[in-house]
């Protein structure tokens, strides 16, 4: 156990895990150089391509260090945003100690604070590695004092390297040797293994990962889920190498994966600890939190015949990726969908995007909402995060709302702007504060429902990329809010429905109205838009007919041609929703929750 | 595709239509796309020796024609005895009824008296005169070789030697053309006594002179609302000339329609010689010819069938493509026709789209038949995407 070190690597996006992890494990010969992929660790494509980590990986390294002996080193790579903070969490529930990393020209940002504070709640021993070293724009003694006034760590014990020319690769894994303690942990004792995570397996179902506490967890033992009560006969237990190695049995202080001949969904737990039936442990492992939904959306395949296919791919979703809800939903415009329940933005786009990809699925989102708790005048609370169920007005006494407390790291230049963003956004008690020569942080406490809509992306505008931002759910707050609906030719199209704020009905309504009348074709008759409250229109806009729509020629040879034009075209119509009589892309539903600027 | 074997039959008893590609033009237009060149007349003598040898492939095949149509190209440039040796030869290798109609594209600066009545006595009856323009701006803009004052001469000698249907091709929406330009030009070619006019709009295609221009950015086509209005104006004063719009870019005075053409349009089998031609047997394929001269006649020389590409088409195909065409002509189409011709269902699976297009004035129902309006045949491809076969 004492050459045993488990640790995470916590940083802002882009400031270079994924590339660090692939030098850790070419470094100790984890792949061979052949077999090399660039961020191993990311497995999934769009991962790869977005360059971000989304679920979290782990790998045990071999690692002989300069004293001499041979270290297991296990590597848990966990997602590095705000959406992801509960995999974060049980992530380093699991772990020793974190490699927090800083990129050398971008420095301490909000989201890197955020997980450093997660990861000292969870007692884990830090050690600060500025990366990208290499970089002309690289400051070292700059991103050195950031990290000792804003973090308050100690600079000197900063390691320098760059993953991406593999300089320093070394001095990282001697300080994970040195400086992070090694697991504690009786190996006699009953048996806690803390579920970190479960990745799914087409041909043995779900596989377990786990990091055992105390006690051993062998093939052919009889497991409890001290969560769910649920009973298990252990199949095989074994090492995350690259693949899995198989192995008699995994003791306290150890991190391996479980299988266990579960299949079904709802018996996994992720946060869970699993203990044996005989001798079971007292407790389970604490700092279990289930992980709530903020941001609420309702999926719908672009094509009904493919609903089917969408259950079936949520399933699976839901398998390796804990934090997902759903429940069935229907729409009068598309017929039958799934009302999901998604940590945040990003989350609900990176699963949108992985049904797509990985499930062949052509999907339409309705706006994302928060969830809403509507006092009726009779007394009765509701919560709704769903436009489709919202009260009769007349009925509701009040309305609450979430609000999140948001942090923005940014230059000192851009403090009036985003201040100026933060009041639009309805920001209460906004302030900040300087961290250090030139950087303010601010904090605003705001309703997360103006999150949703486009503020990642102003943001990003108005401190042209510099700004950082992270967000803690507050609590609820009395607001007045409304339902917007969208009418295309008079029928509503109750996925782009929204409850929004009073003031902002009108121009998200206006908004609405342009943008779709931007991305819905010309038809072959007139299309009116109209943003309506209670029946009033508000907003409205309008697309007037396609009037010529026709190949001038149509002779002998160029008959095969056009009808195979025409069939090309018409494949592609099935990926527009008719609403009435109207043919609406997948684009203009995407459309409608961009700025403008874009 | 095997490059040897037989050419398939006429699978259907119905006459079909033969066309002859003429490749040859005295220049190259800057908008054309068509497979034309220029040469001189011994490429020409080989031409017309390997149109008969092609021709003789097709002799035993059950074929038999009451429509020939010569085009390109420009037919007219060739010298009046090679086109009556290629015309009898016809005759001679096929079947070709005594009262079939003869169709000629002729180019204006073609057209003297002699050459005229010499096609007359050939037995061309339908002359397509590639006028384009009654404007000489315009014809220069085209990069065409005949001037408005040959053009108008053209048609009047023609109708003089009595060709039985004188039709005029125009050419709208170039850029900067409105309305009262383009109305001015219509009446203009009405007064010269034409039966039948074809109106194409400007298209520029990639790989032509005019797509090259349109790729510096110094061309472009006319706006879709400006070109919309063209259309919908060219219909307005042909119709008050007494012309029918039988399709979408054809207009004629009553006894007047292109017999031939309109069997492209109503799935009647036709075959087509000369480089890029393409055929139609009438039931299940389609396939047409190598587009390069030299090719064609390279394959013909050495006894092969000069196939570039053929197709076989499902019976779902067909029907869409004869509901296609239907939608482009004012007789429209019969659903139950189609449903009893192909063994497809057409008529139920389409009921929500026919109600609707109905109630949006772009088709009128007949009994089992549709009809394009006015403003359908517009947008005669939308219509076409709707249905479902």
């Amino acid at each position: 156990m004492k050459r045993i070190r488990t640790f995470c690597i916590i940083a802002h996006i882009d400031h270079g895990k994924s590339t660090l992890a692939d030098r850790l494990i070419q470094h100790c010969g984890g792949v061979e150089d052949r077999d090399f992929r660039d961020q191993i660790l990311d497995s999934m494509d769009l991962e790869r391509e977005r360059g971000i980590t989304i679920k979290s990986n782990t790998i045990s390294l071999d690692y002989e260090a300069k004293d001499g002996e041979t270290y297991q080193l296990n590597l848990i790579d966990t997602p590095g945003h705000v959406d992801f903070s509960h995999e974060v969490r049980r992530s380093l529930m699991s772990c020793e100690g974190a490699l927090l990393l800083v990129d050398a020209s971008q420095g301490v940002e909000a989201q890197t604070m955020a997980n450093m504070y997660l990861a000292i709640e969870h007692d884990l021993e830090i050690v600060p590695v500025i990366n990208k070293i290499d970089l002309p724009s690289a400051d070292i003694e700059r991103v050195k004092e950031e990290i000792e006034e804003d973090l308050g760590l100690d600079s000197d014990e900063v390691v320098l390297c760059s993953a991406k020319v593999g300089t320093g690769i070394q001095d990282v894994l001697e300080a994970i040797v040195n400086q992070l303690p090694p697991p504690e942990g009786d190996p006699d004792g009953p048996l806690q293994a803390l579920i970190f995570d479960a990745q799914y397996d087409a041909y043995r179902g779900a596989v377990l990962l786990v990091r055992v506490m105390n006690g051993e967890i062998r093939a052919g033992q009889r497991v409890r889920f001290m969560h769910t009560g649920v009973e298990h006969q252990v199949e095989e237990v074994g090492l995350l190498k690259l693949e899995r190695v198989k192995s008699e049995s995994l003791s306290a202080g150890a991190v391996g994966y479980v299988i266990a001949g579960i299949k079904s969904v709802s018996e996994i737990n992720i946060g869970d600890t699993i203990t044996g039936v005989e001798m079971p442990a007292e407790e389970a492992v604490p700092g279990y939190r289930e992980s709530k939904p903020v941001v609420f959306s309702s999926v719908y395949p672009m094509a009904s015949d493919e609903y089917l296919e969408l259950t079936k791919a949520l399933e699976k979703l839901k398998l390796n990726d804990a934090a997902l809800i759903y429940e069935k939903d229907s729409s009068q415009a598309l017929g039958f969908g799934y009302r999901c329940g998604f940590l945040g933005l990003l989350h609900l786009e990176i699963v949108q995007q992985r049904l797509e990809r990985e499930y062949d699925l052509s999907l339409l989102l309705s706006a994302p909402s928060v969830r809403y708790r509507v006092t009726m005048t009779d007394g009765e609370k509701r919560w709704v995060d769903n436009p489709s169920i919202y009260p009769d007005p007349g009925s509701i006494d009040t309305v609450e709302e979430p609000f999140i407390k948001a942090s923005v790291m940014m230059p000192d230049r851009y403090i009036g702007t985003v201040m100026e963003l933060c009041r639009d956004r309805r920001g209460e008690n906004t302030s900040f504060n300087y961290l250090s020569v030139g950087r303010v942080e601010l904090t605003s406490e705001m309703p997360l429902a103006e999150v949703l809509f486009d503020f990642y992306d102003r943001l990003k505008s108005t401190t042209q990329g510099y700004g950082s931002f992270d967000y803690e759910m507050l609590d609820y707050r009395e607001t007045d809010a409304v339902k917007v609906e969208i009418l295309v030719n008079s029928e509503p199209v109750d996925p782009l429905a929204q409850l929004v704020h009073r003031d902002k009905a009108r121009p998200r309504a206006l908004h609405y109205c342009d943008r779709l009348k931007e991305t819905i074709p010309k038809q072959q008759f007139k299309i009116a838009i109209q943003g309506t409250i209670g029946g009033n229109v508000i907003a409205r806009s309008t697309i007037n007919a396609y009037r010529k729509d026709v190949t001038a020629k149509c002779y002998g040879g160029d008959i095969s041609r056009k009808r195979k034009l025409l069939e090309k075209q018409k494949k592609g119509k099935k990926r527009m929703k008719m609403v009435g009589n109207v043919e609406i892309p997948q684009a203009a539903f995407i459309a409608v929750l961009k700025t403008d600027s874009d | 595709m095997p490059e040897t074997g037989f050419p398939p039959g006429n699978e259907t008893e119905v006459p079909a239509g033969l066309y002859i590609h003429v490749p040859f033009c005295s220049s190259v237009c800057p908008y054309c796309d068509f497979a034309v060149t220029i040469a001189g007349e011994d490429r020409r003598a080989a031409w017309q020796k390997a149109l008969h040898a092609e021709a003789l492939m097709y002799a035993d095949g059950g074929w038999a024609f009451d429509t020939v149509y010569f085009g390109g190209g420009t037919p007219s440039i060739l010298d009046l005895e090679r086109l009556a040796d290629v015309v009898n030869g016809l005759r001679s290798a096929l079947c070709i009824n005594e009262k079939a109609r003869y169709f000629l594209e002729i180019n204006p600066e073609d057209a003297s008296i002699r050459r005229i009545r010499a096609w007359s006595d050939l037995g061309f009856t339908f002359a397509s005169v590639g006028l384009q323009s009654p404007d000489d701006g315009v014809l220069h803009f085209l990069g065409r070789r005949h001037s408005a004052e040959q053009g108008r001469l053209a048609i009047e000698r023609l109708k003089e030697e009595h060709f039985r249907t004188v039709s005029a091709d125009l050419i709208f929406g170039l850029p900067g053309q409105g309305p009262s330009d383009w109305r001015r030009q219509l009446e203009a070619v009405i007064q010269m006594g034409v039966d039948h006019i074809s109106c194409y709009q400007l298209t520029i295609h990639d790989g032509t002179i005019f797509g090259r221009r349109r790729r510096a950015g110094v061309l472009r086509e006319a706006p879709d609302d400006i070109q919309a209005d063209l259309y919908e104006l060219t219909h307005a004063v042909l119709a008050d000339a007494g012309f029918e719009a039988y399709e979408v870019s054809n207009f004629a005075r009553p006894g007047h329609r292109s017999k031939h053409n309109q069997k492209y349009w109503k799935g009647v089998p036709y075959l087509g010689f000369g480089p890029g031609a393409h055929s139609f047997d009438g039931t299940s394929r389609r396939w047409w010819n190598r587009g390069k001269l030299r090719l064609w006649q390279r394959d013909i020389e050495k006894g092969r069938w000069p196939l570039e590409d053929a197709e076989d088409l499902a019976a779902a195909d067909l029907a869409f493509e004869v509901l296609m065409l239907g939608l482009r002509q004012s007789d429209g189409v019969d659903l139950k026709a189609v449903e009893c011709r192909w063994g497809v269902a057409v008529i139920d699976p389409n009921r929500l789209v026919i109600e609707r297009l109905v109630d949006n004035g772009l088709i009128t129902v007949l009994g089992t038949r549709i009809q394009p309006t006015m403003r359908g045949m517009a947008v005669a491809d939308g219509l076409a995407r709707e249905f479902e076969v």
